[in-house]
């Protein structure tokens, strides 16, 4: 039964990336300017611009283009960047193990500590942990990320000196990243857990359950947490495509490399091929990051199942 | 606490083992971030890149190096000549280089490795350049299609360090990604696209250029070339001692840097100017003599004072100073006069109302400037706003992104913009104001017959550096008689470094900061 719904949501993500990719590839070539002017230099004459033109078929109608590209993309060909000169997939390759690094850490640290927090927050009595709770995740969802980056430098690497200021080099350079991201993902998650978990404490069965005199503690592992993890499943999933590409501040401010500086660099100089791959690689990881909620959730609940079928 | 016993103890172990082990040993390594505009290199090939950085120089040795009042000297090329109708070249090659794989660099690397550049897109460095002979072993001669005064520029750029044949052509796409063979003081180490390079000493270096002092090999031994593109994380790193040197710091920046007791700043001359062009066919500047009265209102000197803090020097013309094209007849150049402004508005007849603004039958004179996003331009742009409003002019500020405007430009949306650019050889003029590129670069968007022909003969008719100068004074006085632009400042190139680590030779050698710099800094902790 589990086994038929991945395959139905799975085939499901081929016509739902093809759309994508036509949303992609025209936001990418309806932008104002284009890649050649970032590539040509003070020196060459207007003829070099056209042969450039030319070379990158970028004269060629817009389906035209289009088609060439997904083509390609069919036969595993990422293309090659226009201003960046080399193969697109080459340039992902070598962005992606660091936006992996860090955006897994900061997704592991957010949810166990969120989950954590939000749980000590839900099942706590004591009204100065509860102040303090709403206070963290009121600061968590609003501080901004640079800011808060900035601050974190100061306090840890240069007062403190624990940690380097910036770079992407051993475990150290990765701590006050993963905090700096983590800290509003750690808010965000315990905010949704704390209120799962006080919602489900409201049904009947929980009375019940208590009248039948089970420990607090196996009524929260064993009957609160299965049901109020579904909420939070569902924020984790549409997270993991955000956990490639989310950093682009955070990658700024701490001097790493990482998918979405590629991808901001790439748009600023119209590096088309490039825009392209990162934007279609970024849907597909929140597309199979949706795919993998769905798919836990229908395996916690069996009720999503039969309605989804 | 913990952590004060915690440094102490290291510094201690460092201290004994400092004592132990040579100096120059534990010492000689430094970290250097790459400026703002050298960020994102891709590859270290520098027949193919677009986009060199300061580590490309420390790879490659060029025939020729340009000193900072552009003078040329002899590098691996230890002399030339050029033939007096300028269709050939003579080069003469110091003898003993040899490339980083051991191979000899001599004629035929040279010959070698000219042709490369066809079909990239960088071929237009040697696009005169009709073929490449062999004389002897260490002499070659081009041979040129048609004559090239830009040629000794070219063979000075970043992008025409001599690379090993054998190693590029059997490398192919890798060659500056995986791995690199020049015959520059360093040799590449490791290279991690968007996160730093590592080169190491070339120990058997004894070839330098007369702008060193040092013709050895290099007194540091390894140098970090670190991409950290935001300003502040820099400046943090440098005060807590993670990089040792900052390229390209941001003129108001150095005010804060100079108050760190362990930062030392050297100013170089700039290469570029920020400018104000004026697009000619848009109303009202289709009129002379609004945009002569345009550039009269913008104060340069109060604007190097207020916004650069005295750093840099006002620009009058279009051309940076130390270029001799930019000597031109002193009535030509654009300088301050509020009243003169003023008076020609008068003329051109704008006159002033009640309000604070100008108007001509019933129109206000309310125009469009435009600029890009960044802190370089918005501020500067405020100020030229604020300054055209004592004209009776009001500016309407638009800010777009670098890509963006360029599209404005095209599609002929502008009016005023503030810009820069960076190019220290006079062609600068033809990429800006030749009819052939209306839109952008031509972004005053001007066309005119006598302008064009003066263009070509300067582009084209000179034989020799003399008549190409004299060429392109006359272009460059032209252009400054039709008010096509306002010229505004000429930014300084910054270096801050930890003066408690490092000594860097002061004044910097050459138009940038590159290995003739490098060669004769030190450690000296």
């Amino acid at each position: 039964m589990l086994l038929r719904y991945i395959f139905f949501r799975a085939l499901m993500l081929i016509p739902v990336s093809i759309s994508i990719s036509v949303v992609i590839f025209l936001i990418v070539h309806l932008l104002p300017g284009d890649p050649i002017d970032n590539l040509i230099r003070v020196g060459s004459s207007t003829e070099d611009r056209k042969t450039l033109v030319l070379k990158y078929g970028l004269d060629q109608p817009l389906a035209v283009q289009y088609f060439r590209w997904i083509g390609a993309i069919f036969q595993g060909d990422f293309g090659e960047a226009i201003v960046l000169r080399r193969p697109v997939a080459d340039l992902i390759a070598q962005n992606l193990p660091y936006s992996l690094r860090l955006g897994g850490a900061a997704f592991a640290f957010s949810s166990i500590a969120g989950i954590t927090l939000g749980t000590i927050s839900a099942t706590t009595r004591s009204a100065i942990v509860e102040i303090i709770m709403r206070g963290f995740i009121l600061l968590g969802s609003t501080v901004p990320g640079f800011w808060l980056a900035l601050l974190m430098i100061l306090f840890f690497a240069v007062q403190l000196q624990w940690f380097p200021v910036s770079g992407a080099k051993g475990w150290s350079s990765l701590v006050l990243p993963v905090l700096t991201i983590g800290f509003g993902g750690v808010a965000l998650v315990a905010r949704v857990t704390r209120v799962a978990l006080l919602d489900v404490r409201r049904e009947d069965f929980v009375t019940l359950l208590h009248a039948k005199g089970l420990p607090s503690r196996t009524i929260l592992f064993r009957h609160l947490m299965p049901h109020a993890m579904l909420p939070v499943v569902t924020i984790l999933a549409l997270r993991i495509g955000w956990i490639l590409g989310g950093a682009v501040t955070v990658e700024f401010v701490f001097g790493r490399p990482g998918l979405g500086s590629l991808l901001i660099r790439a748009i600023g100089q119209r590096d088309y091929p490039v825009v392209q791959g990162c934007l279609l690689m970024l849907a597909l990881a929140v597309m199979l990051g949706t795919l993998i909620g769905d798919v836990a959730q229908a395996a916690m609940d069996p009720r999503i199942r039969e309605t989804k079928k | 606490m913990r952590n004060t016993i915690k440094s102490r103890l290291l510094a201690g172990t460092t201290l004994i083992a400092a004592g132990f082990l040579s100096n120059a040993v534990v010492a000689q390594e430094v970290t250097i971030a790459f400026p703002a505009d050298e960020l994102g290199a891709t590859s270290y090939n520098p027949v193919t890149s677009n986009n060199l950085n300061s580590a490309a120089s420390l790879i490659y040795d060029r025939l020729i190096e340009q000193d900072a009042d552009q003078s040329y000297h002899p590098h691996l090329a230890t002399s030339w000549e050029e033939s007096t109708d300028g269709m050939s070249w003579t080069f003469h090659l110091k003898d003993g280089v040899t490339f980083h794989d051991g191979s000899p660099f001599n004629a035929q690397s040279v010959a070698d490795w000219i042709p490369d550049f066809a079909d990239t897109e960088n071929a237009y460095l040697v696009a005169a350049v009709a073929s490449v002979e062999v004389i002897d072993n260490l002499t070659v001669k081009f041979v040129m299609s048609r004559p090239e005064p830009s040629l000794l520029y070219n063979l000075a750029s970043t992008f025409m360090g001599v690379p090993g044949a054998a190693a590029f052509d059997s490398m192919g796409d890798d060659f500056g990604v995986s791995g690199a063979v020049g015959t520059g003081p360093f040799k590449l180490d490791s290279f991690a696209i968007g996160l730093e390079t590592v080169l190491v000493r070339n120990d058997d270096y004894a070839w330098a250029s007369d702008l060193s002092e040092n013709q050895g090999a290099a007194h540091i031994g390894k140098i970090t070339f670190r991409e950290v593109p935001d300003q502040s994380t820099a400046f943090l790193e440098l005060k807590t001692g993670g990089i040792d040197l900052l390229l390209g710091v941001p003129t108001p920046f150095l005010e804060i840097l100079k108050a760190e007791s362990n930062v030392a700043v050297i100013q170089m001359p700039g290469t570029g100017i920020n400018y104000m062009p004026i697009n000619v066919t848009s109303a009202p500047f289709d009129d002379i003599k609004v945009r002569e009265a345009t550039g009269l209102a913008i104060n340069q000197e109060a604007i190097v004072a207020s916004i650069y803090n005295g750093v840099g020097a006002p620009a009058h013309n279009f051309l940076i100073s130390s270029l001799p094209e930019a000597d031109v007849d002193p009535a030509l150049n654009v300088s301050f006069d509020l009243d003169r402004a003023k008076m020609l508005l008068d003329e051109a007849g704008w006159m002033m109302g009640d309000g604070a603004v100008r108007s001509k039958d019933g129109v206000p004179l309310s125009v469009k400037l435009f600029t890009q996003n960044g802190e370089e331009f918005t501020s500067l742009t405020q100020v030229v706003q604020a300054q055209l409003a004592d004209i009776g002019m009001e500016a309407v500020i638009t800010v777009f992104d670098s890509s963006t405007i360029r599209d404005e430009y095209k599609n002929n949306r502008h009016q005023l913009a503030v810009r820069g650019y960076d190019w220290n050889n006079s062609d600068i003029l033809d990429w800006f104001f030749s009819g052939k590129r209306l839109g952008y670069p031509n972004v005053s968007m001007w066309e005119d017959a006598e302008g064009q022909r003066l263009n070509d003969v300067a582009m084209e008719d000179s034989t020799n550096s003399d008549e190409r100068i004299a060429n392109f004074k006359a272009y460059h006085e032209y252009v400054l008689s039709q008010h096509l632009f306002v010229p505004i400042y000429q930014p300084t190139k910054n270096i801050a470094y930890n003066s408690d680590r490092l000594s860097v030779p002061d004044p910097v050698r050459g138009t940038r900061f590159r290995s003739q710099t490098v060669l004769d800094m030190a450690v000296v902790e």
